[in-house]
């Protein structure tokens, strides 16, 4: 049931009639949209895949094109540091569910050009829109790009960490970055949890506050490198947490003065693990769904999707029974047993302090002697980019400093920074071994006695090392056992 | 030895407070003051060896400002008198005279060295620095890593941190880097500096405490690591086009 409109300016079904200028507009959009679509086709007929360069060229053809653009009646944008293309997925496919026709951009890029595309692809030659809803992962970079244009009906901010140093600097500037896109008509779904990410937005801002109740695993006592809220934003008290999870997300309040995390309005109440179960309270409304998966970071995306969901108009009922048969994608984390070793395989995004942390952390919890291959240099940080390693030292690499790791193989480029940064944090540099090829790691490592084998290794070397790597360690285990 | 770090609760960014912990490292007798924003800073009424403050987000460098503000005078002192200061990041633009906010307006700094900061929030710089500074010993070669959206213009005859030999400088157009005086360093480097530069670090215990022989903890990583991206960063093809200066 696509319910199109002609190409036309927002709220105006005849901006192009009349005026010269709207004529002139008309003929540019109409040409955006034809490149990007023959673009589109030669990419089909190269049998290529490419969302970038057609939504690229289209707005180098028109500036202007996500403004005036048709678009769907309702639009959904998802953005934040992580879950974004999660929620994106689990949105789009209970949406489809629904019966609605829905566009979004989650095979492709989150920039302004990855946007263009989905909704270009979302139209057809004369510019009628094909479908009902549009869900749009967007890169919070991209925010002042795409916001302005679009004005959708939501947007979804699942938490603001830090990430790239040299692309998002801090939370604090991203979540300025988001703010001065969002335009009046937008109703913000937001991470109540999130101190940076729940004040994002205007006064005025319409806001849904989705969040986790207090966990038997969260503590009072925030700690590592990464605490981008610490003081009351009002009086520069130090907050008080009544329960910290990690980072600066938790719920907080100022001995001060009144200032304190909001109350969500869409809450997990319970985890549990064992029957897969989330008690929820939607809004008032108390329920219970298949625990989507257990990560916390899924567990945030989940109660977010029921607040957009709730908020659209899907009934109760639809929402939680629509967890029964949704996933998330594959993590980019496996386990196998062989023998009595169980072999773990990580990516440890390199570049990204923040991620690395969630890595060492699980590495300590695991129970039993531990030895790790490391391959986490970000190469293409150095070749193609500027290189910055600061961020070894915005990660928790004193996680590692546990007396179950046994054996450490740190292998790469920077293998005297990354031995150096675990000497610093308390890691005996007698169970460390260097070496400058990355893959020798996974013969050099001494695997005798081990409970837990860990292959980490970051985004470029994926299957250069990471596959030889963990097929390497594999053999040698299968030989062992 | 008494360090005192200045509101690590907001100055954190990058990992640049690892300046302190490895110092703390290398001399484990060293008194590590932490002092929150809604403190008096230990340097008010006692003998501090060196002041630190790192790098924070653009509304905490305000703060910072305001917070400073009382002791403007004190620090002069103490900046004369000798005492050791490391200003990493944007903590520098503090001691100018005007800095920007994210919004566009002005601030006026604390006016101790003739410098003014301006933003390109929207343009942020990333890139390698190269050249040679010393303290109280024969220069030695620095390598750095830049991160920022501020860029420092400064009066020519302040005296720079270093001169890069590679990279830019306080800003696109120059060459000198920071600010150096006396024992006072403000530098735009981050990476951790004393980190990445073990042969400077020592310098800088022997100024700290002269009557002790300095000691590099974890001396044979940090000497690896420092030669292994020295030899990178002299090596022409590392450099991108946009580390270069602009004509």
């Amino acid at each position: 049931m696509a319910m199109g409109s002609l190409v036309c300016a927002p709220g105006s079904s005849n901006a192009y009639q009349g005026s010269k200028e709207g004529k002139l507009r008309k003929i540019r959009l109409y040409l955006a949209v034809w490149v990007a679509k023959l673009a589109f086709l030669a990419i089909r007929l190269m049998k290529r895949q490419g969302s970038h360069m057609p939504g690229y060229l289209a707005l180098k053809v028109f500036p202007d094109l996500l403004a005036h653009l048709a678009k769907p009646k309702r639009i959904i944008v998802v953005t934040g540091t992580n879950g974004k293309t999660t929620v994106v997925n689990l949105l789009a496919e209970t949406l489809a569910g629904e019966g609605l026709a829905t566009i979004d951009n989650r095979l492709g890029s989150n920039t302004d050009a990855g946007v263009a595309s989905a909704l270009i692809q979302g139209v057809y030659w004369w510019g009628r829109t094909k479908a009902d809803v549009a869900i749009l992962e967007m890169d919070e970079r991209s925010a002042r790009r795409i916001l302005p244009g679009v004005r959708p009906e939501f947007l979804v901010c699942t938490n603001l960490t830090r990430d790239s140093v040299k692309r998002n600097a801090h939370p604090e500037y991203i979540a300025w970055i988001i703010s001065g896109g969002i335009t009046p008509e937008t109703t913000l779904v937001l991470n109540a949890d999130d101190l940076i990410c729940a004040r994002i937005g205007g006064v005025d801002s319409r806001r849904v506050l989705f969040g986790i109740d207090r966990l038997p695993s969260d503590t009072t006592t925030p700690s590592g490198v990464a605490r981008d809220l610490a003081i009351c934003p009002n009086c520069d008290a130090e907050l008080v947490w009544d329960y910290w999870r990690f980072n600066h997300i938790g719920h907080a309040h100022c001995p001060s003065c009144d200032f304190a995390s909001p109350q969500a309005d869409y809450r997990v109440t319970a985890i549990d693990r064992a029957e897969e179960l989330v008690e929820l309270d939607l809004d008032g409304r108390a329920g219970s769904a298949r625990l989507l998966n257990d990560a916390l970071v899924n567990v945030y995306n989940q109660i977010a999707v029921m607040a957009v969901l709730d908020r659209f108009g899907v009934a109760t009922d639809r929402i939680l029974a629509a967890f029964d048969h949704l996933s998330v994608p594959a993590t980019r984390y496996s386990a196998q047993m062989i023998g009595e070793v169980t072999l773990v395989r990580q990516l440890t995004k390199g570049v990204v302090g923040v991620a690395c942390s969630r890595a060492f952390e699980h590495i300590a919890a695991a129970p039993g002697p531990k030895a790790l291959v490391m391959n986490i240099d970000e190469l293409t940080d150095i070749r193609s980019d500027c290189e910055n390693i600061c961020w070894t030292y915005d990660a928790d690499y004193e996680y590692l400093a546990d007396p179950s790791l046994r054996r450490i193989v740190i292998g790469g480029v920077r293998r005297y920074d990354q031995a150096l940064r675990l000497a610093i944090a308390g890691v005996d540099p007698k169970i460390m071994t260097t070496v400058a090829e990355e893959r020798a790691g996974a013969d050099l490592i001494d695997l005798t006695g081990m409970a837990r084998v860990y292959n980490l290794h970051s985004v470029h070397n994926t299957v250069v090392t990471g596959d030889f790597v963990q097929a390497r360690l594999l053999q040698r285990l299968r030989e062992a056992s | 030895m008494r360090i005192e770090m200045l509101y690590p609760e907001v100055a954190n960014l990058h990992g640049d407070n690892h300046n302190i912990v490895y110092l703390g490292q290398c001399r484990p007798d060293a008194e590590i003051i932490r002092t929150a924003l809604t403190a008096t800073p230990a340097f008010v009424d006692s003998a501090v060896d060196l002041i630190y403050l790192g790098p924070s987000p653009e509304s905490a460098q305000v703060k910072a400002l305001a917070r400073l503000a009382p002791y403007r005078e004190r620090i002069r002192e103490l900046i004369e008198e000798g005492t050791a200061f490391l200003f990493t990041h944007n903590a520098l633009e503090i001691l100018g005279e005007t800095l920007q906010t994210a919004d566009g307006s002005e601030v006026a700094g604390l006016g101790l060295f003739p410098l003014r900061t301006r933003l390109e929030m929207l343009n942020r710089y990333s890139g390698k620095v190269l050249g040679r500074a010393g303290l109280g010993g024969d220069p030695v070669q620095i390598v750095g890593y830049k991160t920022q959206f501020s860029f420092v213009e400064a009066a020519e005859d302040l005296p720079g941190f270093l001169t890069a030999e590679r990279g830019i400088g306080r800003n696109r157009q120059t060459r000198v880097e920071g600010v150096r005086q006396g024992n006072f360093i403000g530098t735009s480097l981050v990476g951790p500096l004393l980190i990445n530069n073990p042969e400077f670090t020592k310098q800088l215990l022997a100024v700290l405490d002269p009557d002790t022989e300095p000691t590099l903890a974890h001396e044979d990583l940090i000497m690896s690591a420092y030669q292994a991206r020295l030899a990178d960063f002299t090596d022409p093809k590392r450099w991108h086009p946009w580390e270069q200066l602009e004509s």
